[in-house]
């Protein structure tokens, strides 16, 4: 049994409780415009070029199958359209300028290296998170995964988007310890405007969710994630309403409601995948401004001790020469 | 734009806080350098023979920056000397008698004497170079030995500039037996020797047993005489004293030396002055100032006396600024030749302290000194000596890693060594079972182990296991397999401007060309890999058989266990415990050499032996396309890859297991493996030619236990799994050395991970940081050191050095101030992959 896996990230801090295991699979339901990940969005193999990386030696144009590199001014030019993604040139590039970004992992392959880190997951609280992209769009392997991780002790979390299929998620949950999930946008409309889908099946993957969580006592957490974009998502209205929310259907199922911060470091990712990302010239949020938005959100009806902030933020001009 | 997207951690300099106004005073006193008009510079002193030599260069064969210096401070040192006047008697004396009655008359009698204003602690002046008290007859033939056509001195350097590394007998590096001397005083040990000279027949009193101890009983008595004359000086310097306080202080401290170190020591100050005197003298004893001289488990042996003192009226905060008056004092060490630069800094030294840790039966000994001492880290950093390592286990306090962590996140994490118990002592079991000492160390004892220098680890007060003094890169054995025993290069010496011929120096083990299957290849790397530890093992020999011969050290002798019941000096290998440890460098390097042989001339076919060879030959210039395969495509150590990790566990079974098979022969020590690397890593890369792994020459070695230079992608946790595995895991059947853990070096292995420092910016991240200690003491190494920097702090520093004179970095095992290390060594602690992609 094989997924398309983009990336296997250790020593994880960021993605749920203690040290961590991150899997990202391949394939998302939403293509959100700010996402971070953009690699993670088609799920499908891609190839994308490290210019840093590249010694120059052409190889890679000689052996593509397709024709589909060509050295311009600006580097190498990877056609979007006649690359199948088939990986010659990635294999046969000797600097790893040429990534291919998606590979299939066999289930027991997988399992040997996440179980790897399991002295640091007993010692921390830590655990696997499969995130992604969208891990239920590849539920069969996804739940089989985590099954094979729950009887080897191991905690487990699922990072969703939550647009997927119901059957689909509740068939993992069994398997799944803590469930990270996005609330991104309460408005529909602009959901769909940010995304590419509305809300709707979203919520309702989360009422079904909670109603999981109330009769079987399983999954045993849930955690709610939302990225603050600036002019996007980070209108207190926004953040008021997902609290609402929260505070009205989930009170009591919720353990934290983490504000994510607008992350900028994925600007080359756009570019290495030939795509324009309207983010591009924007800032990392302040830190006053994110502390601003976790007050908001304290102040909406949930339960303040459980919102935090997280993410990178704006080093202040000065700060470093002030400390040193 | 100043913004910078890498943390929210407002990172800056650690300065320190909380000093009062003397010790404030102390500190910036010692940090004015060469502007100071007290220092503790070496002063030379001669028999006033006109053959007399001081500078015994053996001790720096392991210090190659020092070679191009041998010659001329042999000389300055003979030109400067002062003269003593001996005893009517003295040549009539064994050299050992000699050596030891010159050192304690230079000592007690003739270098001056001077406690800085507010010190609490006396014993200034102690770096000297004092007369080898050798005969005309001795000294030629120890100029012979050093200086001859096929002396120590041409041997050792024909092995560095070869590449295979360096080799010399090393003084310091070890731990005294300090806890006894304080709990009986001199006076035992000095009734001891008596007794057992007593007990030698007339002919035994007549050789070298009864020179040995009558030697010993001279420099018994010289810690007694010395503080007896800073005793005087403190009377003196009361009498002098207006200010009532300070007057009290001084006829305090003057009935303390009054007591010590003859008598036992009751209080805290008695203690840490007794200590004081008793370090500072090995010191003067070696004339060696510092390195390795460790003092083990301080927060143990002095716990006694700071609970009698707190119990009788000190107050916490002046037994700690006993303890920062000490730690000035230790500092001073680096005065020895300040006039060199760098205030005199090498940043090569190490007066180790060792703080926690597990007792007997897995209970752990955090006590409330460990806190203390914590604390006088923490308020006096950043500041070199002494440096501590913090033993760590798997029962050690949440308290106590809490501070650790709190401490790392605010000083770029350099004040620590964290070592680790249970890795640590399964490979201190191992050597006791390869030598045969297992009465000495065994699971009721080894507990009681603590490191040396860096990360050394050694028994207490019985052991000298020469802890730096061989030094080998392992990368040699490739470079001869694939040449048939020959330099892959012709050496060119600067000092000639001649290129000399490449000859045949190891076994012939056959054109590496010619060979058609990987395992020929690796029979030749298993030859040469035994030839070039049998050369490493030679070339030392030359330098410990010349110490054992001329270089005694009786007052050293006293305080290691074995020297006074063997009546044996412990150059000579007098103490209970004698390893000489061979320090692999160069290990992943190696590795990712061999790994890169065969995935690109066996595996792959990428090319063949010999275009593998000449690119190399020409340092990759023009094969740009097979540097770049071996640098990205090859395999290699470090990444938690089973494959990769397999070829450096069997390159670590083969050298480990051909350093085993080895003695010394002049003073019959058992060579034991370890991996520091020092510096050697950074410097020797210049020496040695191209590697297969893709590394042209001038680039950087690896650095002990460490992967090479990027090639760690997978993160913190697979590098330390990747350590863990090639020391030797965990036993599965459950039978290790200790419990389940296994360790093929007992000496430790010097691992050094960077982090950004993101990884600590809140709470949940310090828990999160702490699991990973505790996550690396179940599957990582012997010893740890974090650096906590991002690499934009570090160029800035660079850029400005003048705004960061007290930054300090984590070299191998030790601590540098950043903008003192060469700008290699700099771009190099700026490369190291820093950790902290979120």
């Amino acid at each position: 049994m094989e997924a398309t896996i983009l990336e296997i990230q250790r020593m994880s801090t960021e993605d749920g409780p203690g040290l961590r295991t991150t899997v990202f699979f391949k394939g998302c339901s939403l293509h959100c415009n700010w996402c971070h990940n953009p690699e993670s969005i088609s799920p499908r193999a891609q190839v994308h070029w490290i210019e840093n990386r590249c010694i120059g030696c052409k190889i890679c144009l000689e052996v593509c199958p397709q024709a589909a590199l060509s050295f311009t001014e600006a580097g190498n030019k990877i056609d979007r359209v006649l690359c199948n993604g088939c990986g010659l040139c990635v294999e046969q590039c000797p600097a790893g300028a040429l990534e291919l970004l998606g590979e299939q992992w066999e289930l027991d392959d997988l399992v040997a290296e996440l179980i790897k880190d399991k002295a640091y997951f007993d010692k921390s609280g830590g655990g696997v998170t499969l995130s992604g992209g969208e891990p239920t769009l590849q539920a069969p392997f996804a739940g089989r995964l985590l099954q094979q991780l729950k009887n080897l002790g191991i905690h487990t979390a699922l990072d969703t988007c939550g647009l997927s299929p119901w059957p689909a998620m509740e068939g993992i949950l069994p398997y799944v310890d803590l469930v990270l999930y996005d609330l991104k946008v309460m408005d529909s409309h602009l959901h769909r405007a940010y995304t590419g889908s509305g809300n709707e099946k979203i919520l309702a993957n989360l009422m079904h969710l909670r109603d999981v969580m109330v009769s079987d006592g399983h999954p045993r957490q849930l955690w709610i994630r939302t990225p603050i974009i600036p002019g996007a998502t980070d209108a207190a209205s926004n953040i008021r309403d997902i609290g609402r929310f929260v505070g009205t259907h989930l009170n009591g199922v919720v353990s934290r409601w983490e504000l994510c911060a607008f992350n900028n470091l994925c600007r080359d990712k756009y570019r290495r995948l030939d795509r324009d990302w309207q983010f591009k010239d924007c800032a990392l949020l302040g830190k006053l401004s994110m502390e601003k938005m976790a007050a908001v959100a304290r102040n909406c009806g949930v339960d303040p001790d459980i919102v935090h902030w997280s993410g990178s933020t704006l080093l202040e001009a000065g700060a470093k020469m002030n400390a040193a | 734009m100043t913004a910078v997207a890498l943390s929210t951690v407002e990172h800056g300099l650690k300065e320190p806080r909380g000093l009062s106004p003397r010790i404030q005073w102390l500190r910036d006193y010692y940090f004015q350098g060469t502007e100071r008009a007290w220092n503790n510079e070496f002063v030379a002193w001669t028999t006033g023979t006109p053959w007399d030599v001081q500078f015994n260069e053996i001790t720096f064969y392991i210090v190659p920056e020092t070679y191009t210096l041998l010659q001329t401070l042999r000389g300055s040192f003979r030109q400067a000397a002062r003269k003593i006047d001996l005893h009517p008697d003295f040549w009539s004396w064994s050299l050992v008698e000699r050596r030891s009655w010159f050192i304690k008359q230079v000592m007690v009698n003739a270098m001056p004497k001077e406690v800085l204003p507010g010190d609490l602690i006396a014993g200034g002046r102690f770096n000297i170079q004092t007369s080898m008290c050798l005969t005309e007859k001795e000294q030629q033939e120890y100029d012979q030995s050093v200086l001859g056509k096929n002396g120590a001195r041409s041997r050792m350097k024909w092995f560095h500039d070869h590449g295979y590394g360096n080799a010399g007998a090393t003084s310091g590096h070890l731990i005294p037996d300090h806890a006894r001397v304080l709990k009986t005083g001199w006076k035992a040990v000095y009734a001891d020797l008596e007794s057992r000279y007593g007990a030698l027949n007339a002919r035994d009193k007549k050789g070298p047993r009864g020179d040995q101890l009558r030697a010993m009983m001279t420099a018994a008595t010289m810690p007694r005489e010395l503080a007896a004359e800073y005793a005087r000086l403190c009377h003196k310097l009361a009498a002098d004293q207006n200010e009532s306080h300070r007057r009290q202080e001084f006829l305090q401290m003057a009935r303390n030396l009054e007591r010590i170190s003859w008598e036992p020591a009751r209080t805290f100050w008695e203690a840490v002055q007794a200590l004081w005197i008793n370090h500072m003298l090995i010191m003067s004893d070696e004339n060696y100032p510092g390195p390795g001289t460790s003092f083990g488990r301080i927060d143990q042996y002095l716990l006694p006396y700071w609970e009698y003192s707190l119990s009788h009226g000190m107050p916490r905060e002046f037994g700690k600024e006993i303890l920062k008056c000490f730690w000035v004092h230790c500092n001073t060490a680096y005065d020895a030749m300040i006039r060199n630069g760098n205030q005199g800094i090498t940043a090569g030294f190490g007066q180790l302290i060792t703080l926690a840790g597990m007792g007997q039966g897995g209970q752990d000994l955090t006590n409330d000194l460990t806190y203390a001492f914590l604390e006088v880290i923490d308020e006096m950093t950043p500041i070199l000596e002494p440096k501590p390592n913090v033993r760590l286990h798997r029962n050690s306090p949440d308290k106590l890693l809490e501070c650790l962590v709190d401490m790392i996140a605010v000083s770029q994490g350099s004040p620590f060594l964290l070592n680790f118990d249970e890795r640590s002592m399964a490979g201190m079991i191992l050597e006791a079972r390869k030598a045969g000492i297992s009465h000495l160390i065994n699971e009721s004892t080894v507990y009681d182990y603590a490191p040396v220098g860096c990360l050394e680890n050694t028994m207490v007060g019985n052991d000298r296991s020469g802890t730096v003094d061989n030094n080998l890169n392992l990368l040699k054995a490739v470079e001869l397999a694939l040449t048939g025993g020959k330099d892959l290069l012709p050496f060119f010496n600067p000092m000639t401007g001649q290129e000399e011929k490449v000859k045949q120096d190891g076994p012939d083990t056959g054109d590496g060309a010619q060979f058609k299957s990987w395992d020929e290849f690796w029979q030749a790397y298993v030859e040469q890999t035994g030839y070039i530890i049998h050369k490493c093992v030679e070339t030392y020999e030359l330098s410990e058989s010349i110490r054992a011969k001329f270089s005694p050290t009786a007052y050293l002798s006293c305080l290691v266990h074995g020297c006074a019941e063997k009546a044996l000096d412990i150059t000579r290998g007098g103490a209970e415990i004698n390893f000489t440890t061979l320090e692999a460098v160069t290990y992943a390097t190696t590795v990712d050499s061999l790994l890169a042989i065969k995935y690109l001339v066996f595996d792959k076919h990428q090319c063949s032996m010999a275009e593998l060879i000449a690119a190399m030959k020409d340092n990759w210039q023009g094969h740009e396309v097979l540097q770049a395969l071996a640098k990205n495509k090859a395999p290699k150590y470090g990444r938690d890859d089973d494959q990769a990790d397999a070829m450096a566990r069997q390159v670590m079974d083969l050298w480990c297991q051909e350093t085993w098979k080895y003695k010394t022969a002049s003073t019959n020590r058992q060579f034991r493996p370890g991996m520091l690397s020092w510096n050697y890593w950074a410097g020797d890369g210049f020496v040695m030619a191209a590697s297969a792994n893709g590394r042209p020459r001038g680039e950087f070695l690896s650095n002990a236990i460490c992967p090479s230079n990027g090639a760690d992608i997978n993160g913190p946790t697979s590098n330390a799994n990747s350590v863990g595995k090639v020391l030797g895991g965990r036993a599965a059947d459950g039978n290790g050395d200790w419990q389940d853990y296994l360790n093929c070096l007992p000496n430790g292995a010097s691992h050094t991970i960077t982090f950004n420092p993101s990884i600590i910016k809140d709470p949940e991240h310090r828990e999160k940081f702490k699991a990973f200690l505790r996550g690396y003491c179940e599957n990582g190494g012997t010893c740890l050191q974090v650096n906590m920097l991002d690499a934009d702090m570090l160029q800035d520093a660079q850029q400005n050095p003048a705004n960061y004179r007290h930054l300090l970095v984590r070299i191998t095992g030790y601590n540098a101030y950043f903008t003192t290390v060469g700008k290699e060594l700099q771009d190099e602690v700026i490369c190291r992959v820093s950790h902290g992609r979120f």
